[in-house]
């Protein structure tokens, strides 16, 4: 070998050697430093009423179509001189006035569909409302951008349709120890001690054994990670306190995971609503003042996005049971420190321009939220996960 | 009939096959055994539980006025009771019955022909429906699913209206019942619609055909023109060859290999244009020399269905809570009766992610054997075992209450040798190393042993 080619090689080599490291480094800066933006999604399961949730108690049409089922104008807590909020809701009320609450109206997709279990899949895979999709929009998220299976988590027992990739799915649960037992018999770490994985995605069998080995790494990793924090925030007693509590632990601990999922159900109010949702709002809106409160403790709030949404909000007019039938467009709240538009994103509906139902029409397509927060929030190409163009709202 | 082939043509058409009645077969000729299969299934039994409590009320509310609310709920109530009734009895009737064929291909059409409902009486009629036309003629099944009140509601034809047509069922038909995406135009979507306006259902859930609703103009459909039905539509979509292409190619997929040989299903599709007479491409299929072949055996994962079901078989096992039953489906990704959407489970390696991998290697033990998994090494006595299962027992008793019938399983394999029961509960090869492992570790019993192998990986595989 000659002179020049030898040097010419061992640059290559050394360069090649050094890159990785300083990137890793840098990499490590970055999200020490910068930060590490993480999104939290909750899903209002049931189809919420949202003309009860934001209340616009100016207007006429509101009382003469809820008799029985309408907030009072002086129960209602105002934040303008139009709208104001269900009464459940005065934690939110104090996160509005800090400036970290954005609320986005009339959100929904057009031809809209009345099944609960559709227009979930409708959201949660964000196609068109005449396509389906056996993958979720932060499946598709994971499939592009998450390197691990832990990159997104559901905090539930099983995996909803909106974290299921083409290639890889998120990872579901409620009890990062459980999941962690679960997954440790000294039998199952045996069986692959020595494996050579590196042909193990050919076959089918071999995909197992990748899955069982990732399963296990992720088990671990969560377990471990996560342990290492205990909050001290106090948090409602239920099931979505304990969510919340948990995604907290997650992402006060450090573990890179980009997106958590979290949901609360029973808000399908076709009968005596008044009660039903006064309850839930108050467990959501305490639920979520506490967590906000736990993640600003740690640091962690300022790297945090919020998203509520729910499948479809409900009918203007209420039913013969004192409740609301399914409807269609419905507001989605967005909850973080830096927003560019706090308050009310945009107005409320005026409610005399309804369609054949009686339903909203929606103003606000759901999937240019997702298209916002992909690009300015998790900063990747929103197109490459929602399989299309959307135009991007100004909230964040 | 070579064992393993026996083995591999029972862990497709059925469950697997227990070694005493493999013993039986394994004289026979493929054509005999195939036969036989064809045999069994031949008669029809309903699956039915009992709705007298839902059809009582019909009876008395048939005079065409509409329900009350108060009475329609109570019917829902009712019916979610029922429908995991249903559930546990498909299960159960998956994992007993004789005709294994026909329930076999009962829950392959049912991931076809996808459908829910939330009145128990309707989807019971639609899954008895598939059970009685699984191995028929394909022509008289699709007019018997468009005509299904469950289906009607499900895909909208209940609102498919001369006036206002609703284009849902006419989409699904072509895109996954029977031709596949891109074999069709929006205008014969458009047009096909039409022919299905007026089908609709009474309080019975039998099919009622409206005429006043029906649009009876001249539809365009693939090239034709004629004041076509709804049956005419099938008949036009049937003469395509894609039909026979498309439902075959499913056919394969499902029973033979995930990716699909397409000279296979070419000869299939050959055999199913003739007259679209299932029993016959299902026989053509099973006495195909390439259905055995080395790589199509062991090769498939199988669905959470095919793992509990099979699990029971082996060692049957009843939950003395059924709700729990349910629950085990839902967090392995298969709830019967509950399909995620009109285009069913994906299959295959959709069903594996990090939290079905780890539940099923872990639910034999813990269903069979009180979570315990030996892992002593030879020669060595398994002292913790007792006390282990009953720590288990203990603490977790209440939450896997199972019954296990371990006597089944010790009668069935009681001439089986120990060193020969991989071939009978494992479709594939260990891999090396499993292997390895496994003969260091002291065979403490066949029942020991058994939940070591159906806690592998492979056997995750059919």
């Amino acid at each position: 070998m000659d002179r020049r080619k030898f040097l010419k090689q061992s640059s290559l080599a050394s360069s090649l050697f050094f890159v990785p490291s300083f990137v890793r480094a840098f990499e490590e800066v970055a999200s020490n430093k910068l930060g590490y933006k993480r999104l939290v999604i909750i899903q209002l399961s049931g189809g919420n009423d949202g003309l009860n949730t934001i209340v616009p108690f100016r207007n006429d049409i509101y009382y003469k179509e809820r008799p029985t089922l309408s907030i009072a104008k002086t129960d209602v807590i105002k934040l303008t001189d139009e709208v104001g909020l269900n009464p459940s809701l005065t934690p939110l009320k104090r996160l509005y006035d800090k400036g970290y609450l954005s609320i986005i109206n009339n959100v929904g997709y057009p031809n809209p569909v009345r099944s609960h279990f559709r227009s979930m899949d409708i959201w949660q895979t964000a196609t068109d409302s005449d396509t389906f999709s056996q993958s979720g929009w932060v499946g598709r998220y994971l499939d592009n951008y998450g390197k691990q299976p832990y990159s997104a988590i559901e905090i539930d027992e099983s995996l909803s349709l909106a974290m299921k990739g083409e290639t890889i799915n998120a990872i579901a649960t409620k009890d990062a120890k459980a999941f962690y037992n679960l997954a440790r018999d000294p039998y199952f770490k045996n069986i692959y001690n020595h494996q050579n994985d590196t042909h193990l995605s050919e076959h089918n069998l071999g995909y197992l054994y990748k899955s069982m080995i990732a399963a296990q790494s992720s088990a671990k990793y969560i377990y471990e990670t996560s342990k290492t924090v205990s909050s001290l925030q106090e948090y409602p007693q239920n099931k979505f306190g304990k969510q919340l509590k948990t995604t907290a632990q997650f992402i006060n601990s450090g573990l890179e995971t980009k997106v958590f999922y979290t949901s609360l159900n029973g808000f399908d109010t076709h009968a005596n609503q008044l009660n039903t949702q006064k309850r839930l709002l108050k467990q959501y809106a305490e639920g979520i003042e506490a967590f906000v409160k736990d993640l600003k403790n740690n640091g962690t709030f300022k790297d945090t996005l919020i998203l509520t949404f729910s499948e479809f909000g409900r009918r203007v007019k209420q039913n013969a049971s004192v409740g609301t039938d399914h409807g269609t467009a419905n507001n989605v709240f967005v909850i973080g420190e830096n927003l560019k538009k706090q308050g009310f994103y945009n107005n409320v509906a005026s409610l005399n321009n309804l369609d054949e139902n009686g339903d909203l029409k929606f103003e606000i397509d759901f999937r240019t939220i997702y298209a916002t927060v992909l690009d300015k929030w998790l900063e990747v190409d929103d197109k490459k996960v929602l399989n299309k163009s959307f135009s991007q709202l100004n909230f964040i | 009939m070579k064992a393993k082939h026996i083995q591999h043509l029972y862990r497709r058409i059925g469950f697997g096959i227990l070694p005493s009645q493999l013993n039986k077969l394994s004289k026979e000729s493929k054509k005999k055994i195939v036969e036989h299969i064809f045999k069994t299934s031949q008669s029809f039994k309903a699956l039915k539980v009992d709705t007298s409590e839902i059809t009582d009320v019909f009876v008395t509310s048939m005079n065409g006025k509409k329900l009350e609310p108060e009475v329609r709920r109570k019917i829902q109530k009712i019916s979610r009771q029922k429908q995991i009734e249903l559930n546990i009895a498909w299960i159960d009737r998956l994992a007993t019955s004789e005709q294994v064929l026909r329930e076999k291909m009962t829950l392959f059409w049912a991931n076809h022909f996808v459908c829910e409902d939330n009145n128990i009486v309707y989807i019971q009629k639609f899954n008895n429906t598939l059970r009685k036309h699984a191995l028929g003629n394909f022509r008289e099944f699709v007019n018997a699913i468009s005509k299904e009140a469950a289906m009607t509601k499900y895909l909208n034809t209940k609102q498919n209206k001369k006036q206002k047509p609703n284009e849902n069922f006419a989409r699904e038909l072509m895109e996954l019942f029977t031709l596949g995406e891109g074999h069709y135009t929006e205008n014969d979507i458009k047009e096909s619609a039409k022919a299905f306006t007026g089908y609709s259902h009474n309080l019975n859930g039998d099919f009622v055909f409206r005429k006043r609703q029906h649009d009876a103009n001249n539809k365009t459909f693939f090239g034709k023109t004629g004041n076509f039905t709804g049956e005419d539509i099938i008949d036009i979509i049937l003469e395509q060859k894609q039909c026979a292409t498309y439902i075959c190619s499913k056919i394969y997929s499902y029973f033979v290999n995930d990716s699909v040989n397409k000279n296979h299903v070419l000869a299939m599709a050959d055999v199913f244009y003739k007259d679209y007479n299932i029993e016959n491409v299902m026989k053509f299929m099973l006495m195909s020399d390439w259905f055995y072949d080395e790589e199509n055996l062991g090769n498939k994962i199988k669905s959470p269905i095919e793992f509990l079901v099979g699990i029971k078989t082996l060692v049957p096992t009843n939950f003395k809570k059924p709700k729990q039953l349910i629950y085990m489906q839902r967090l392995l990704g298969q709830t019967l009766l509950d399909p995620p959407n009109v285009a069913g489970w994906k299959g295959g390696r959709n069903w594996i992610d990090s939290n079905t991998i780890v539940l099923r290697l872990k639910l034999p033990s813990l269903l069979l054997n009180s979570a315990y998994i030996s892992n002593v090494k030879n020669g060595n006595e398994d002292v913790m075992m007792t006390t282990k299962k009953e720590q288990f027992k203990k603490k977790y008793g209440k939450r896997f209450s199972t019954e296990t019938n371990w006597n089944y399983f010790e009668t069935h394999f009681k001439h089986v040798k120990i060193s020969d029961m991989s071939a009978h509960i494992l479709a594939c090869e260990i891999n090396d190393n499993a292997k390895a492992y496994l003969q260091s570790l002291e065979k403490v019993s066949k029942q020991e042993y058994c939940i070591q192998l159906m806690s592998l990986p492979e056997y995750q595989m059919c």
